[in-house]
């Protein structure tokens, strides 16, 4: 209870401590510009006094193009308050490039901002746009950076497009694959470490290339799936190893056995009977082992085994019935 | 938009405003909005050139999201700045044509033209002339912008295919950017702009269906597992739903023809449990309900047949009245 009272006064003596800006000595020459919302104007929003005045004095430095220190801190103070908007970041931008301000400076001061604000457009670029000027010197402290935000939340997609462009851009592949499992320890079913995971495979220049990652994909692919059938995760990234062409994935005998594995001992597994569908339509000749395990969860024994497939995933999922049933119809004539 | 400071979205402005203007039309409610002050507020967003005629170089003429990013001409004569925005400019025409704008009082021609210095030499676009992240939102704007003035000049539509191809991701969704993961509203950008642009067939699901620039049957499959155990649509594999996602899988799949596969019973009892009690729709059940949310779920519904509803073009993001532009202003 005191801690709150505390911290609720300790707000209050930061609001009083701010001085308007047109009580600041440093800013007595400038005139500041009002915001002209001309007439009538459509969802109109309540601005705070001190959001208004600051964009009015940013107004007036930004007219003026003046590529001042103090133009700079009105930008920062600008950017607190709005942390979305372009044109403060762009003249931002400009003011460091005009005074030359050391860039390792300013990625402490995204770090601050960025910290929470993880899913805003204009920090992103910002900082992608300083670390670019800094070079690969960075890649490390970026991949960090990155990795401290995966901490708290390992999905975020501003942090995974800048992660890709810091690798492609400035570097530090080498340890990546390992970090990728790292997360996927944690959370098997992170989605976002899975297309990590591609994106290394595919586009290291440390690994050789998918033709040659590709054997030991599969391994830790059928390896996921054997831990969790239902994870949609890595069924995909398996047939994702084969560019899709199911004749590849035909070809490599580990992928209908795991199938054949999942269907014997989960049996409700509709990734699995997906696989084997398209399998099966891609006029793959099923083993004896495969068409037990699916005759084993069908009551139609007159069904061709593509249709029987079908059939069986209308049950085991009810949810894309619809999409089962046309299957039915798509299933090629049998030679 | 979780719960933030109203002054914080407000670079977002014409986003707010066609997300409202949108969604009364979609709930046949336009006539509770004075639709010439509409017109003349968002009209005033738009920058124009000093000089008629004279395009300064590399610069976008379209709308700004906000008073914010837009400026009076100082005395001096100097340049105007400029921070007009392809995502609000896609914003401005969608408002004007929902209200029976006849865009044909617009300068295309400068518009368009200046549009095409935001596209890149690998075909994305950028949001603003000054630079800007660049990814598949921006070749939807771009692509709807053109589709609205039924001008293709604004944009190198063979570079844009080819970009949106680079997107698809080895699961069959698309990412924002080549390489990132697939996801429901970056996949919706791709399959609108593919349609808008003419590379998707009526029937995309038939053999012959020429749409042979992405794998139609991998997107198929991505699209119909995003629809969760509760009904509902998610953004992303393994990630939980959300409403605005139910427009953006719903749509790509109506896209395709493929609308059909969904559970629209399960979709429609999931919306509904993120409607409030204050009318609209949020983000999650229970929470309090935001406009974004609350368009994207009567999109949702609309595309579910709600009665009541009007219709949607889904590609480009409007009512099929607005889209056609039968309304009749000022006559």
């Amino acid at each position: 209870m005191n801690q709150k009272v505390e911290f609720e006064v300790e707000e209050e003596e930061e609001e009083r401590s701010r001085i308007p800006i047109s009580e600041r000595p440093e800013w007595a020459d400038v005139r500041p510009l009002p915001q002209d919302d001309g007439p009538n104007p459509v969802v109109p929003i309540a601005y705070s006094d001190e959001f208004s005045e600051t964009m009015d004095f940013f107004r007036a430095v930004y007219l003026a193009d003046e590529r001042s220190a103090r133009a700079l801190e009105l930008t920062q103070e600008a950017i607190f308050l709005n942390s979305g908007n372009y044109t403060v970041w762009q003249f931002r931008r400009l003011i460091l490039e005009a005074l030359s301000v050391d860039l390792r400076e300013e990625l402490e001061f995204i770090d601050q901002i960025a910290k929470n604000n993880t899913k805003n457009y204009q920090i992103w670029h910002h900082r992608r746009w300083v670390a670019e000027k800094l070079g690969s010197n960075v890649a490390s402290n970026e991949l960090q950076f990155t990795g401290e935000i995966f901490s708290q939340d390992a999905k975020n997609y501003h942090a995974w497009s800048h992660r890709q462009w810091v690798l492609q851009t400035l570097g530090g592949w080498d340890d990546e694959l390992a970090y990728c499992d790292e997360l996927l320890q944690n959370d098997i079913f992170n989605n976002s470490a899975w297309n990590q995971r591609y994106f290394v495979v595919t586009k290291s220049p440390r690994l050789g290339g998918l033709e040659v990652t590709r054997d030991s994909e599969v391994a830790y692919a059928i390896k996921a799936i054997l831990t969790k059938p239902e994870n949609e995760s890595p069924w995909r990234y398996l047939r994702g190893l084969y560019k899709n062409d199911v004749n590849s994935i035909a070809n490599d005998p580990r992928v209908a056995s795991v199938c054949v594995d999942v269907l014997t001992n989960e049996k409700e597994c509709a990734h699995a009977l997906n696989m084997v569908l398209d399998l099966l339509c891609n006029h793959y000749q099923p083993s004896i082992e495969l068409k037990n395990a699916i005759d084993a969860l069908s009551d139609n024994s007159d069904l061709e085994l593509a249709k029987k497939v079908c059939s069986v995933l209308q049950l085991v999922d009810p949810m894309r019935a619809n999409y089962w049933e046309w299957r039915k119809t798509t299933v090629p004539a049998r030679d | 938009m979780e719960e933030e400071d109203p002054a914080a979205n407000k670079i977002n402005r014409l986003t707010l405003a066609y997300c409202v203007i949108s969604g009364l039309d979609i709930l046949h409610a336009l006539d509770r909005v004075d639709k010439e002050s509409v017109i003349n507020w968002v009209l005033s967003l738009q920058a124009h050139p000093k000089n008629e005629g004279t395009l300064e170089n590399g610069q976008f003429y379209g709308f700004h999201g906000s008073r914010s990013s837009q400026f009076q001409s100082n005395d001096s004569g100097a340049s105007t700045p400029n921070g007009s925005h392809l995502a609000s400019t896609y914003c401005a025409l969608a408002i004007l044509k929902s209200v029976g704008y006849d865009l044909s009082r617009i300068d295309a021609e400068l518009l368009l033209k200046s549009m095409k210095n935001l596209q890149q030499p690998n075909g994305c676009f950028m949001p603003i002339h000054t630079g800007g992240e660049t990814d598949l939102r921006f070749v939807f704007c771009a692509a709807a912008i053109c589709s609205m003035f039924k001008n293709w000049s604004g944009m190198d539509w063979e570079k844009a295919k080819e970009y949106i191809i680079s997107c698809q991701s080895y699961d069959g969704g698309f990412g924002l950017i080549p390489g990132s993961e697939s996801h429901g509203g970056a996949t919706y950008c791709a399959v609108a702009s593919l349609k808008l642009m003419g590379f998707i067939d009526e029937d995309a699901l038939s053999k012959n269906a020429r749409c042979h620039c992405i794998n139609v049957p991998l997107l198929l499959e991505w699209g119909l597992q995003k629809q969760a155990v509760d009904g509902g649509s998610q953004g992303r594999s393994n990630k939980p739903t959300d409403t605005c996602y139910a427009f953006w899988i719903e749509g790509v799949l109506r896209i395709l023809r493929a609308d059909k596969f969904i559970n629209k019973k399960a979709l429609r009892e999931s919306l509904l449990t993120c409607q409030s009690k204050y009318c609209g729709f949020s983000k999650f059940p229970r929470l309090l309900p935001d406009i974004y949310h609350s368009y994207y779920g009567f999109c949702a519904f609309s595309l579910l047949k709600e009665p009541a509803l009007n219709s949607l073009s889904v590609e480009l993001g409007l009512t099929d009245v607005a889209a056609i532009g039968l309304q009749s202003f000022g006559l």
